[in-house]
């Protein structure tokens, strides 16, 4: 790996799983990760496309993005405390 | 801290998934919350109950529940309870109308508690009735 630490990409793909799954799996994974990390969710669950941007207000992490592609969304999220 | 108290009385299945999945979302977004099972919704906590799925009441959107394999209630509240800052108590009383102890319910528990201990510790919190 030649990214430096504390900036590695990470994906989740929770499609399939229900509200509020694909939220449950990008809290499990943020938990563990340095500060500086982004995240990727892929979530098939309309609810979990608007759960995990409310989610991250609220805790104080950064969006960075989301996408609504073919039948699922893809959320970007950077820890950054 | 935010605080927010979830008591749950129901033994409907629907109520159950409902206020776990309040109780467990609100604990993994920094919320201290206090979870009181009392009442008919102990009886669903049952170790045999919940691996059976065999619970008394449950409706159309509980049966699609269980057919399409959404996390159970329990699963909610150890996900809680694992990821945030969640505690779940078992209402004294009803243990006792019930003749069980905690040994035959799903381990969730924190703490055996009435409800004067219970309130103090929702003290200033929102609470849900469920």
């Amino acid at each position: 790996m030649s990214e430096p630490s504390g900036t590695s990409n990470e994906l989740i793909d929770a499609r399939g799983l229900y509200c509020p799954g694909p939220l449950m799996e990008l809290i499990r994974a943020i938990q563990t990760k340095p500060v500086g990390t982004v995240l990727t969710v892929l979530s098939s669950d309309e609810g979990s496309a608007k759960d995990i941007p409310a989610w991250i207000g609220k805790v104080g992490q950064e969006h960075v993005e989301t996408k609504k592609l073919d039948g699922y969304w893809e959320l970007v999220v950077k820890k950054v405390k | 801290m935010e605080k927010m108290s979830v008591i749950l009385a129901s033994d409907e299945f629907e109520k159950l998934q409902a206020g776990c999945m309040m109780a467990s979302v609100a604990s993994v977004s920094g919320i201290e919350v206090n979870v009181f099972v009392t009442m008919a919704a102990m009886a669903c906590f049952r170790q045999k109950t919940v691996d059976d799925r065999r619970f008394p009441k449950i409706g159309e959107v509980g049966q699609a529940a269980l057919r399409k394999k959404a996390p159970l209630f329990s699963d909610l509240l150890i996900q809680g309870k694992e990821m945030g800052s969640m505690k779940v108590f078992a209402c004294a009383l009803a243990l006792d109308l019930l003749d069980a102890t905690l040994a035959e319910m799903i381990p969730v528990f924190d703490e055996v508690v009435g409800v004067a201990t219970f309130l103090g510790k929702a003290e200033g919190s929102q609470v849900l009735f469920v």
